[in-house]
């Protein structure tokens, strides 16, 4: 058999590229109505009097006051309102929907709506904690003594944004007397459970008949920004829907995406360890912040994935780990690529970097010494069971990238006085910067097994095409491709013998949401079962109904009060090495190179997951050195694409990776997560470069010119 | 209304019966003036496309210096071998492939933006504007020209015709954009340094300017002699880089901060000056 990692085309390449793709906002359903949000344009405070302006025939104005259910977001804190009903809390919170055919009218009918407000001070410091964790690990015991060192480095993060293709959008509709929704979306059930409640239906009564679907229109990229957001427009719809029986599109502008959806949670992660001065780690304190804006949302579960990633990709036998999601008068963060992970990797690795530098060791001596190796302890106590081969990673890209003897060398030049300031255009410090990091694979935890609870079905005709039903939504990671391509493989008939459409919950049963890596490993490894046992039952010609359900495997063994246990059932590990110039003039900084090597078990497709690594550092190295945003009193200052900077293919470098082949045992042909570790070594490894290059300690990100001009005449 | 007028001379006659947007490329029409996807720009009031206007859009050159048509697009400056050298190093890191190929040089001017990128260029080019309405043609220098952000002495009865820039001679050249990324970005900052020397090294001309640090582009022409006399004498620089301090009044804003475009702004300064030959 022909190794399964061998690329094909990707199936949705013709259509993307070619411009032709259908996204939400390019479909238009018969007789559409449009609708645009109301919001307030307060930080915080009390509405004393709203009042609408007289409507036009056929135009509309749905609010707090049409929610058939209870007026908040379904997801796993009761905490967000889906309108408005009198406390603001934060600048341009959605009150109510303004319906009708033309835009212009729109517009008008918005104008003259008037709101009375009564204003609160709002909050943005760190004060209100609304959910905390802590676990310890080992014996922390330690105090600062004689022998004893107490190190400590603060970590500063900002928001990141998004920037996928399509903004926010969604369709609703009323059809065969359901209340429909068709949009951009990682979680069709997600989505479907949120309307469920905002409509006030019973899980049971949808059992026996069903009033709700929710379907997938193609999605151009989401990198987590349509995990839980969507659901807010989809429960706005669905009580607009549900109240006026008619076809709704709610697209958001580029701007209204930017300023009111989600972002990467801002941090501030506090490190301190106990170090003897041969480089003797004792124990290692975390004290984890991330500011979860005006709502909860899913903050509570990025916090842990934050805290859990508190030894990177290393093991240390002592430690404290606390955190706490602050509430503050801002637009709610969300889930982002890496959820909580790129916060507390950059924070670890600029920080074991600090301690070498500090005790005068070297770091990568010092690196090598924790690095976690197999049969080690995690952060929560658990064992990392399976070969991890990050020594052989970490020489391969050390090899190709001349990693040792440049680090050298431009220590030396910054050492030797190369810090004077340089006054030719082209007089640049030069540095490179190595990043190691890991990501845990699936849900957090029980999360698979308790919450998730994923089914899988594939369903054969008679004419032996082979469908597969699962709720996961291709983003561009290209799951229409890969889980194809997993089940012709295995049952050795042609790629177009087996269909995969967009999800719709009439027709697929939950197999979870499309997020935390976990769609190949765990969808795909079901997709895989149920392939293997259709194999072996197959009757030609005949219709065929195969359903497999996840089980935790056996060892994972996790308690939810504690976060002690094994809090994933598999890692994978990265190696990212970046060199850069930046200039002695201008502090700009230019990326010169990249290399990379990853274990993510087994590429199912290798020019896809190729296409992950590219983009996933990019994104990674824009976090660490470019994407600057920041709320002005609670309101975001960079809401477009102008203001807000991404890496253009100009800013980019060339990009060398490399895949080992270290095949997960539970995994579908030995499989693991893929799609967020890619991001996650990038800030620290360009932070490191920079660091590198100026001779400074870098201490927050983006490290933009502007901060490195702060570093640099802080002499 | 947009009117589309069928000639240059059509145009002057719309513009002087009523006030009206000037739309050339648009790409700067479109943005500030964006609406609700689906719905038409809200510019206030009509608004007259002179993007199909051939008349506008020609390079030539005589005694008196380079002429650029107004509706010539930046991509063409690119591809003409009489555009100077400074212009292009200016344009080619402007905005990106689809703006350069619709945005014109007449609307970078008309525009007034104080980061508009070939403005710095146009400003060390002594460049004088020239306006034209039914009643004639007016020739007005740049520096007078524009204002303040978003301002100039355009009557709204005119329409820029064409600028010249004049014709010197320079040994050495530097220009730095200084933008968020390095390409498709607004300017944080930018500089431009121009300086003729003759065969003995003696410097005959030296031109300055700075771009988004200030209501206009910065360019002083008593510093500059200054600055030349300096050079030519090997006096230290220190007044004269004080003296421009003075002058680069930045701001903070979303893209950058006051304190990076004024160190950054001098530090550019610093090195032209070292690359002149001076301390």
């Amino acid at each position: 058999m022909k190794d399964i990692s061998i690329s094909i085309n990707k199936v949705d390449n013709i259509s993307k590229i070619s411009g032709k793709e259908a996204y939400v906002g390019d479909i238009k359903l018969p007789d559409m109505y449009h609708a645009k949000t109301f919001r307030a344009n307060i930080i915080k405070g009390t509405i004393k009097k709203i009042t609408y302006p007289n409507l036009p025939k056929d135009y509309y104005i749905v609010d707090a006051s049409d929610i058939p259910g209870k007026n908040f977001v379904k997801i796993i804190f009761d905490d967000m309102p889906v309108f408005v009903e009198n406390k603001v809390s934060y600048y341009g919170e959605p009150i109510c929907l303004v319906i009708g055919k033309d835009k212009t009218e729109i517009l008008k009918i918005m104008d003259g709506i008037s709101v009375t407000y009564e204003e609160d001070t709002p909050e943005f410091e760190y004060k209100d904690a609304v959910i905390h964790y802590d676990f310890n690990k080992g014996d922390p015991k330690y105090k600062e003594s004689d022998d004893l060192k107490l190190i400590e480095g603060t970590y500063d993060m900002g928001y990141q944004e998004h920037v996928y293709i399509e903004p926010q959008g969604m369709i609703g509709y009323f059809e065969n007397n359901k209340v429909s929704m068709l949009g951009a979306m990682q979680c069709p059930y997600y989505i479907k459970n949120a309307v469920l409640s905002i409509l006030g239906i019973e899980p049971e009564e949808e059992e026996k008949n069903s009033k709700v679907k929710v379907k997938q229109a193609p999605v151009g990229g989401a990198f987590g920004g349509k995990e839980e957001f969507p659901s807010l427009l989809a429960c706005q719809l669905a009580v607009a829907v549900n109240k006026l029986k008619i076809p709704i599109s709610l697209i958001y502008e580029r701007t209204e995406d930017m300023e009111f959806s989600t972002k990467r949670h801002p941090a501030t992660i506090e490190l301190k360890t106990l170090v003897t001065k041969e480089g003797d780690i004792k124990q290692v304190m975390a004290k984890v912040s991330i500011d979860g804006g005006a709502y909860k949302g899913l903050s509570g579960v990025v916090l842990q994935r934050a805290m859990l990633a508190a030894s990177g990709a290393y093991a240390f036998d002592n430690m404290i780990v606390t955190g706490d999601v602050f509430r503050t008068n801002t637009v709610p963060t969300g889930a982002f690529r890496g959820f909580g992970a790129p916060q507390m990797i950059f924070s670890v690795e600029m920080f074991i970097q600090h301690i070498a530098k500090t005790l005068s060791i070297n770091p990568l001596k010092l690196r090598k010494k924790y690095l976690v190796k197999q049969g080690d302890t995690t952060s929560t106590s658990g064992t990392f069971r399976d070969t991890v081969i990050m020594p052989d990673m970490i020489k391969k890209a050390m090899d190709i990238s001349n990693y040792e003897s440049k680090t050298t060398k431009y220590e030396k030049l910054i050492n030797a006085g190369n810090s004077v300031k340089g006054y030719s255009k082209d007089d640049v410090y030069r540095g490179v910067g190595m990043s190691w990091f890991l990501h845990g694979c699936g849900f957090t935890g029980s999360g698979e097994q308790k919450h998730i609870k994923a089914v899988v079905r594939l369903a054969k005709d008679a004419n032996n095409q082979v469908t597969i039903l699962i709720a996961s939504v291709d983003m561009g990671q290209g799951i229409k491709t890969t889980m194809r391509k997993l089940v012709a493989h295995e049952l050795e008939i042609p790629f177009e013998q087996v269909t995969l459409d967009d999800p719709d919950t009439d027709y697929v049963p939950d197999s979870g949401p499309t997020v935390a890596s976990r769609t190949m490993m765990i969808v795909g490894g079901l997709v895989l079962e149920a392939t293997k046992k259709l194999k072996k039952q197959w009757k030609d010609n005949e219709e065929q109904l195969i359903e497999t359900n996840y089980k935790q495997p056996d060892y994972v063994k996790w308690d939810d009060e504690t976060l002690i246990g094994d809090a994933y059932p598999a890692y994978s590990w990265g190696v990212n090495i970046v060199e850069v110039e930046v200039s002695k003039v201008t502090y700009q900084v230019n990326l010169v190179g990249t290399w990379s090597v990853y274990d993510i078990g087994k590429a199912i497709d290798e020019r896809i997951i190729m296409g992950q690594c590219d983009g996933g550092l990019l994104q990674g190295i824009g976090y660490g050195m470019l994407e600057v945003m920041n709320h002005k009193d609670g309101k975001i200052q960079q809401k477009s694409v102008t203001d807000y900077i991404i890496p253009t293919a100009k800013d980019s470098a060339k990009m060398e990776t490399h895949l080992m082949n270290n095949p997960f045992a539970l995994g579908p042909y030995g499989a693991k997560g893929a799609g967020e570790l890619t991001l996650i070594g990038g800030a620290p490894a360009v932070a490191l470069a920079i660091e590198n290059a100026i001779g400074k300690n870098v201490y927050k990100i983006p490290v933009t010119p502007e901060y490195i001009m702060e570093l640099m005449n802080n002499e | 209304m947009v009117i589309l007028p069928k000639d240059y001379k059509h145009t002057l006659d719309a513009l002087q019966d009523e006030k009206l947007t000037i739309i050339a490329g648009g790409t700067d029409v479109m943005v500030k003036n964006r609406n609700w996807s689906g719905l038409i720009p809200r510019v206030e009031g009509n608004s007259i496309n002179i993007f199909q206007l051939n008349e506008l859009s020609y390079i030539r050159e005589d005694e008196s210096g380079l002429h650029i048509g107004a509706g010539t697009k930046l991509e063409e400056l690119l591809n003409s071998p009489l555009i100077f050298e400074p212009l292009k190093a200016a344009v080619r890191e402007m905005a990106s492939p689809a703006i350069r190929h619709v945005g014109t040089i007449g609307g970078n001017v008309g525009n007034a933006s104080p980061a508009g990128d070939t403005l710095p260029i146009l400003y060390v080019y002594d460049t004088v504007i020239v306006l034209e309405s039914v009643e004639g043609i007016r020739e007005i220098s740049i520096f007078e020209f524009i204002t303040g952000p978003g301002k100039t002495t355009r009557k709204s009865n005119e329409i820029i015709k064409e600028i010249i820039l004049k014709n010197i001679d320079y040994t050495g050249f530097y220009y730095e954009k200084v933008g968020g990324r390095r390409s498709d970005a607004i300017s944080k900052l930018s500089f431009v340094g121009l300086y003729n020397a003759d065969e003995k090294g003696t410097i005959k001309d030296v031109r300055i300017a700075f771009g988004a640090v200030y209501k206009t582009i910065v360019r002083n022409h008593e510093l500059e002699r200054q600055l030349l006399q300096s050079l030519n004498s090997e006096k230290s620089m220190e007044d004269i880089i004080d003296e421009y301090s003075q002058l680069i009044q930045p701001i903070d804003d979303q893209r950058s901060n006051a304190n990076y475009r004024k160190n950054c702004s001098l530090s550019l300064l610093k090195s032209f000056i070292q690359m002149a030959g001076g301390n």
